[in-house]
């Protein structure tokens, strides 16, 4: 069976364009223009990923999304404009799973996509605990970090940073999440603290600490985890 | 209202003829303590101490009578023959005529003392008041705001209800409902004969009010009634004056400081436009007429065409399409950010972080890795938009790659309170008569048919001083050019010892 993707998107050339692309690469796709009509088509059946624009005619999006998580734990992708960011981070924050700014590859929303099933019911499955990539290697049940094959010896505070990263690998986590994880509820707006743990953590882990190949800057936003 | 009067005057007299009462008894009980050791001089001395006293401290009615009342009790008690009215003595009778007019200049003088007292700490009351009314004026930012103050000043300097209104744009005074008609006239008249009217003013001097306008000749912004007003009390008078002018000119001032914020508005709103026409007809009209060009080809022609030929022209697609995209990105920043009233999202950031994120968008235009990127170790952090900066640093790099073959040089450092970011290229070097221009929106510096990024050094520089800081060009030593941005350091780093 096919994976299902629902598509909200008001703009007629991109809803078609989306249409058509994501049918090539093999998901079945259903498309809605606006926020009412994607919680009729949710309620009626759920897909296994939704496609979800900012600045539809009807909403921002939001609630849509509160409505999803209450009962789903399936994925959410939003596009947006690049002055759209404020709201981008209210989704992700209210739990959107990655964003996509426009104007967007295909390869690059594949790509998304392809990360945010990967994810698909990790709130109910085992979490990901093992994290390889080139020279980088972290394993969540082992407590252990390697690069290159040597161990690296993090702070508790640097280690529950990446540790976060881990579980969300591929994608993007904002500010205000990392930093309510990481150092409670409390700290939501104690971003210097993450510039600094993060210039840490990239020290220790990257091998060109300016020009990062894991831990990537999503500006203004938030981190991700490189996943290829 | 009036028998409440009457009532605190009665109080009053009631007050001050007890004083006179206890004074005199003072005077009587010391000079019969004293009756066997001193003269009857001395004694006279005693009831003139209380006149003294009864003069400095009431009303000179009061001490006239509390002098003739003395000269009474004295005669009476002390002067023979004893217990009664009766004088034996001519120089007894002179001594009680001398008292007398001792007691009345003492009191005249006392009373005329007390008066320029009260006079002098009216003055310097009413002097403190404007002074402070001024300087809550200058803080104050809107009309009504002013006007409270006004309203304030004048209740506490007279005895109210003062009202004050102000001009509506029509021109007709923003009266309370409930005033009195003839009083919304009198204001009315007073501004338009620019003239205080009411007693003393030589104008309608029948009224028991006076009638302030508020401005000169050709900006009036308002009146002022101050009820009760006596046509002597020309000190009063010139007090509501200063205060009316006072406030005047703060509404005066506040008019022109708004209707010249209108101006720049319009005229910035104009530059705007003129900005975005430029950018539409020189930005944006080329690379449209390549993308559907191309695609128009591959519409009609794809069977005739070879494969490669196909891809140059999906290809040409994408990139004519991705530079629309950014010129639009631009344009529409530049927009957002003149708008003045668009705030920053200012948060701490590391420079690294964001120079590191600009460069993994830009290295897929840059596969020989020409930009070379130096940043030590320990810098501050600085309190910025992390995605304006990135795209100015971006739009800074994206030049650069088109304009110069040869290696770039990125490097960030401090210096003098700023932090650095300087962006070295090889290219041509721009002369240094276009340096003014280069900054202004479509001012590119060559006509080679080599496309700008229009707006982009425009841009950059309006991202760099919505942050307090500058963006500077500056011919490089062997060639090429150094653009450098500085921002300005925070005085105070958030701490680095954190949980």
């Amino acid at each position: 069976m096919s994976l299902r993707i629902l598509v909200v998107e008001d703009d007629r050339e991109i809803r078609a364009w989306l249409q058509s692309t994501l049918s090539v690469e093999g998901f079945e796709v259903r498309t809605a223009v606006s926020v009412s009509e994607a919680s009729a088509l949710l309620r009626h059946a759920p897909p296994d990923v939704i496609v979800l624009d900012l600045g539809l005619p009807d909403g921002d999006g939001v609630e849509l999304v509160h409505e999803v998580r209450k009962h789903h734990t399936l994925p959410i992708v939003v596009v947006s404009a690049r002055h759209q960011e404020a709201q981008k981070i209210q989704l992700l924050d209210a739990g959107a799973d990655d964003y996509l700014t426009k104007p967007f590859s295909v390869g690059e929303l594949l790509a998304r996509i392809r990360v945010a099933l990967r994810h698909r019911g990790t709130a109910l499955a085992a979490a990901v605990t093992l994290h390889a990539l080139d020279d980088l290697r972290v394993d969540l049940a082992l407590h252990s970090v390697q690069r290159g094959g040597e161990t690296i010896h993090l702070t508790p505070t640097e280690y529950k940073l990446l540790a976060r990263l881990v579980r969300s690998v591929g994608r993007v986590v904002t500010h205000r999440q990392l930093l309510a994880d990481v150092w409670g509820p409390e700290y939501t707006e104690h971003t210097h603290y993450l510039r600094l743990y993060m210039g840490q953590l990239r020290a220790k882990v990257e091998v060109d600490p300016a020009e990062p190949r894991h831990l990537l800057t999503e500006t203004g936003v938030g981190y991700r985890l490189a996943a290829v | 209202m009036k028998t409440a009067h009457a009532s605190t005057l009665n109080l009053l007299t009631v007050r001050n003829g007890a004083i006179v009462v206890v004074l005199l008894l003072g005077a009587t009980a010391c000079g019969f303590l004293l009756d066997q050791h001193i003269s009857l001089t001395s004694q006279a001395m005693l009831y003139v101490l209380a006149v003294v006293i009864a003069s400095y401290t009431l009303r000179w009615q009061v001490s006239v009578l509390c002098a003739v009342a003395a000269v009474t009790v004295f005669n009476f008690f002390f002067v023979p023959p004893r217990w009664t009215f009766e004088v034996e003595n001519r120089e007894h009778l002179i001594t009680l005529f001398t008292m007398l007019l001792v007691a009345l200049v003492i009191s005249h003088l006392a009373a005329r003392l007390r008066r320029e007292t009260e006079a002098a700490r009216l003055n310097a009351r009413r002097a403190q008041q404007l002074q402070a009314l001024a300087t809550d004026l200058s803080s104050a930012t809107s009309a009504p705001e002013m006007k409270a103050l006004g309203q304030t000043a004048l209740d506490s300097a007279f005895d109210g209800p003062c009202v004050l209104a102000l001009q509506r744009p029509d021109g007709a005074l923003d009266l309370p409902m409930e005033l009195v008609s003839s009083v919304g006239d009198g204001m009315h008249c007073c501004m338009r004969e620019l003239a205080v009217l009411g007693p003393g003013t030589g104008r309608w001097p029948g009224l028991n009010a006076w009638y302030l306008p508020l401005g000169d000749k050709g900006h009036t912004s308002g009146a002022a009634y101050i009820p009760s007003a006596q046509a002597e009390d020309t000190s009063g008078r010139e007090h509501a004056q200063a205060l009316c002018t006072l406030l005047a000119q703060a509404l005066w001032r506040m008019h022109l400081t708004s209707s010249m914020r209108v101006a720049q508005n319009e005229t910035q709103r104009q530059q705007l436009q003129s900005t975005f026409l430029a950018a539409i007809s020189h930005d944006l009209r080329t690379p449209l007429a390549a993308v559907v060009g191309a695609a128009s080809s591959l519409q009609a022609q794809r069977d005739k065409l070879s494969p490669e030929e196909q891809d140059r022209m999906l290809g040409s697609i994408v990139s004519e399409a991705s530079y629309l995209s950014s010129v639009t990105e631009n344009t529409l920043q530049l927009v957002q950010l003149s708008n003045s009233s668009q705030e920053l999202h200012r948060d701490w950031e590391s420079i690294e972080e964001i120079v590191g994120a600009v460069l993994a968008r830009v290295r897929q235009r840059d596969p020989a890795r020409r930009i070379q990127f130096k940043v030590p170790e320990g810098l501050p952090l600085i309190q910025v938009d992390p995605v304006l900066i990135a795209q100015l640093i971006g739009n800074l790099l994206d030049n650069a790659l088109k304009y110069s073959p040869a290696t770039i040089d990125l490097t960030v450092c401090t210096a003098e309170h700023q932090l650095r970011v300087a962006v070295k290229d090889r290219g041509d070097g721009i002369p240094e008569d276009m340096y003014p221009t280069i900054f202004q929106p479509y001012s590119r510096g060559d006509s080679s048919g080599q496309r700008g990024a229009g707006l982009g050094l425009a841009l950059c520089r309006a991202i760099a001083t919505a942050h307090g800081g500058t963006l500077t060009l500056r011919p490089r030593a062997g060639g090429g050019n150094s653009f450098t941005l500085a921002l300005p350091l925070a005085s105070e780093q958030p701490p680095r010892e954190i949980p």
